[in-house]
């Protein structure tokens, strides 16, 4: 084993380390600043794992997007949301956590097995290092092009809607006739979800 | 692996892109979703002008573009196939039908949603945007064959249904709606995106024909991982029991029109997205994705109609009798033969037009009563024969009911499932279809044969009916034109059938599977 690989083995291992042990963080911990914070270093860490694996772009884009924007996104959430507020306990906690626990181990059972037992194509393709920013506006603009054109709508869509979901005011006259919203179609009471003991 | 070498779709994805700049790329393919963009790009900029002016010329924009996407589609039929963007979207007949299904829905929606919009003060330019851009999210989808757009235009149809579902801002149970959806719709996204870089691991390519070779020549346990993953998203989208959780919940939140939209438009393409996947790509695991979706069949049949029958409020109601209409659908697919891939067109399209209709008639009821309760419309004939005459029609041919059209296309399906050997499936439907009778007729009861007296106190103080209001000729158009294709579709129903046949000749995809079955069951 010469030092390259040991090196890389050690920091393969540190970083894999550090992804699992902050994901069971981001999940178990009751804090969800914590959580957060532990999710901003398993996006550091993925990232970690994308330069071992000779992607540079990707890490940095990783970094940029997941840690500079998704990531400050949700602590700005939670700071923004700041109520603490004593919810209802619910009913059978730990047997529910239980049980969701046996699915997940079950789920990482069936995983592992499969991995193990795949006959995979190593070693993959070799990486292209720095190329790989050049290599990746190549496809965007030839046989990605159409996904990369329906993103600009997603996202557009997704402006737009989130401006219409944020915005406080809403209509208080019918465009169409000019008279008062009608309230009857949209504050119902809620209705029982199976049988309604009034019908006849 | 050497042989992919002869596919050009394989080679595409491993040569350097540089080499691609000399293909063709075919983007005429496309040009009905140009059309569809076109016109919500319109109806942003009309909307910046104010709501008067968005509530005068945003439906003639809609209709427009809508119109032309049909046309578009229309001109493409039997034409040349030629894959375009270098493999990320392919234009056959199959595609075709489908995307005409999304487009025909997602007119027939705006027509009934512009009088229910504007009386609950909900801005109207913003939902046709939102509702055209889930449009060019769901055509894009039934023609895609790579696994990159197969998941951007899934995800752009995605984000655009969690906006629309809660779009009643003022209505709890809407937020509610578009958080249950937008969580297991989110979940559903991640199990996809999982199973498909499985996928990728496993071939090397994201083209789906490519991958579908790569897996014929090396079926792993991994591959059989990654079609459960691709399956649950599948039966996601299309609803299908034990995936349907979310239905009832955010069909009963949602504001009406889009619920319409929901259970028509993205289920059909979500039935594209299955024929694409599971026929085109799992050629290899044929045996077990159809012993599956028996499965999903099944329980989709049994526990839509049964559950249905439990009802009180008419969206629910008709949430569960779209479960159970989408496990008619699927008898369809597990066939695999020529008549099961007609039938199962056959019936989305008949889909399409009954149960538009009945979404047309209880808005309307909403409209002018605010409720949606099934023991509401008690004696209903009274005042309004329109409604009762329109929602009978479409209940019965949701039924199965001679000589409606529901009920040629479900003996198609039956009968494509019968001459499959597929017996457990066709007697279940049969069986259920029988239960929704049931619950359909109910509501005709209800409507029809109760006494003035015994009518609810809502039928009681019924308005006067008015069409002169804006938004109700529209609505009064997209109503009757349902209710006149469904009743009279039965009887003229062979340029439907030719339709349907010709979908299923056109598509080279479903010609190789069909004729690999017939290879199989020979053999």
């Amino acid at each position: 084993m010469t030092i390259a690989t040991s090196t890389e083995l050690i920091c393969f291992l540190v970083l894999g380390a550090v992804v699992v042990l902050g994901s069971l963080g981001v999940v178990l911990l009751g804090n969800i600043v914590y959580s957060a914070f532990l999710l901003g270093g398993v996006f550091m860490a993925v990232a970690g794992l994308y330069l071992l694996l000779n992607a540079s772009f990707v890490a940095a884009a990783q970094v940029l997007v997941y840690v500079g924007a998704v990531n400050v996104l949700i602590l700005f959430a939670i700071m923004l949301v700041n109520k603490r507020e004593d919810l209802k306990p619910i009913e059978g906690l730990p047997i529910r956590r239980l049980l969701s626990g046996g699915v997940c181990a079950g789920l990482f059972v069936l995983f592992f097995r499969v991995v193990i037992t795949t006959p995979w194509a190593v070693p993959g393709p070799a990486a292209i290092g720095v190329g790989a920013t050049e290599r990746i506006g190549e496809h965007l603009f030839t046989d990605y092009l159409l996904p990369f054109e329906l993103a600009s709508v997603l996202l557009l869509m997704a402006m737009i809607g989130a401006i219409v979901l944020a915005r406080r005011d809403v209509l208080e006259v019918d465009v169409g006739t000019g008279d008062a919203v009608n309230q009857g179609l949209i504050e119902k009471a809620r209705t029982p979800l199976l049988v309604d003991k009034s019908t006849p | 692996m050497p042989e992919m070498g002869v596919f050009l779709l394989a080679t595409q994805a491993m040569a350097a892109p540089g080499e691609l700049l000399n293909l063709a790329l075919n983007a005429g393919a496309i040009a009905p979703e140009g059309a569809v963009l076109v016109a919500m790009l319109a109806t942003l900029l009309v909307d910046l002008a104010g709501e008067q002016a968005a509530a005068r010329w945003v439906p003639p924009i809609c209709y427009a573009g809508l119109g032309t996407a049909l046309v578009l589609l229309a001109q493409q039929w039997n034409a040349p196939l030629e894959p375009s963007f270098l493999g990320a979207f392919l234009a056959d007949n199959l595609a075709i039908a489908f995307r005409a299904v999304v487009a025909l829905s997602t007119l027939l929606s705006l027509l009934i949603s512009w009088r229910y919009a504007e009386q609950s003060g909900a801005p109207i330019g913003e939902y046709a945007a939102i509702l055209l851009a889930a449009t060019l999210g769901a055509m894009l989808l039934c023609g895609s064959t790579d696994l990159v757009s197969v998941f951007v235009s899934l995800e752009t149809l995605s984000v655009a249904s969690y906006l629309l579902a809660g779009y009643m801002k003022r209505d709890a149970r809407s937020s509610e709606a578009a958080l249950k959806y937008l969580l297991v719709g989110s979940a559903a996204a991640a199990v996809f995106l999982y199973g498909a870089s499985l996928l990728y691991g496993l071939s090397g390519t994201t083209s789906l024909q490519a991958i579908g070779i790569a897996l014929l020549t090396s079926p792993t346990p991994l591959a059989a991982l990654s079609l459960v993953f691709v399956l649950a998203t599948v039966a996601f989208k299309i609803a299908a029991v034990p995936f349907h959780q979310w239905t009832p919940d955010v069909y009963e939140g949602s504001p009406t029109p889009v619920v319409a939209f929901l259970s028509v438009g993205s289920k059909a393409a979500g039935f594209a997205l299955a024929l694409r996947l599971l026929v085109g790509c799992f050629g290899a695991f044929d045996t077990q994705w159809k012993l599956l979706f028996t499965v999903l069949a099944v329980l989709s049949m049994t526990l839509g109609n049964v559950v249905a029958l439990a009802q009180t409020s008419m969206k629910r109601m008709l949430a569960y009798s779209s479960i159970g209409q989408a496990g008619f659908v699927m008898i369809g697919l597990v066939c695999g033969t020529e008549d099961g891939f007609a039938a199962m067109v056959l019936y989305m399209a008949a889909y399409l037009f009954m149960n538009l209709g009945a979404f047309a008639c209880i808005i309307l009821f909403s409209i002018r009563t605010g409720s949606d309760r099934i023991s509401d419309y008690a004696g209903l004939y009274q005042k309004d024969p329109l409604i009762t005459l329109g929602l009978s029609l479409c209940l019965l041919s949701l039924g199965g009911i001679p000589p409606m059209l529901g009920f040629f296309g479900k003996i198609y399906l039956f009968f494509a499932g019968w001459a499959d050997h597929q017996y457990l499936l066709v007697v279940v439907g049969l069986v259920t279809s029988v239960v929704s009778i049931y619950y359909y007729i109910s509501v005709i009861k209800m409507m029809v044969v109760k006494e003035p007296k015994e009518a609810s106190d809502v039928v009681k103080s019924y308005p006067s009916i008015q069409w002169s209001t804006i938004g109700m000729p529209p609505l009064r158009i997209a109503l009757v034109g349902c209710v006149v294709v469904t009743a009279v579709g039965g009887i003229l129903s062979n340029p439907l059938f030719q339709w349907a046949n010709s979908a299923v000749a056109g598509t080279p995809l479903l010609q190789e599977a069909i004729a690999l079955g017939s290879q199989r069951s020979i053999g």
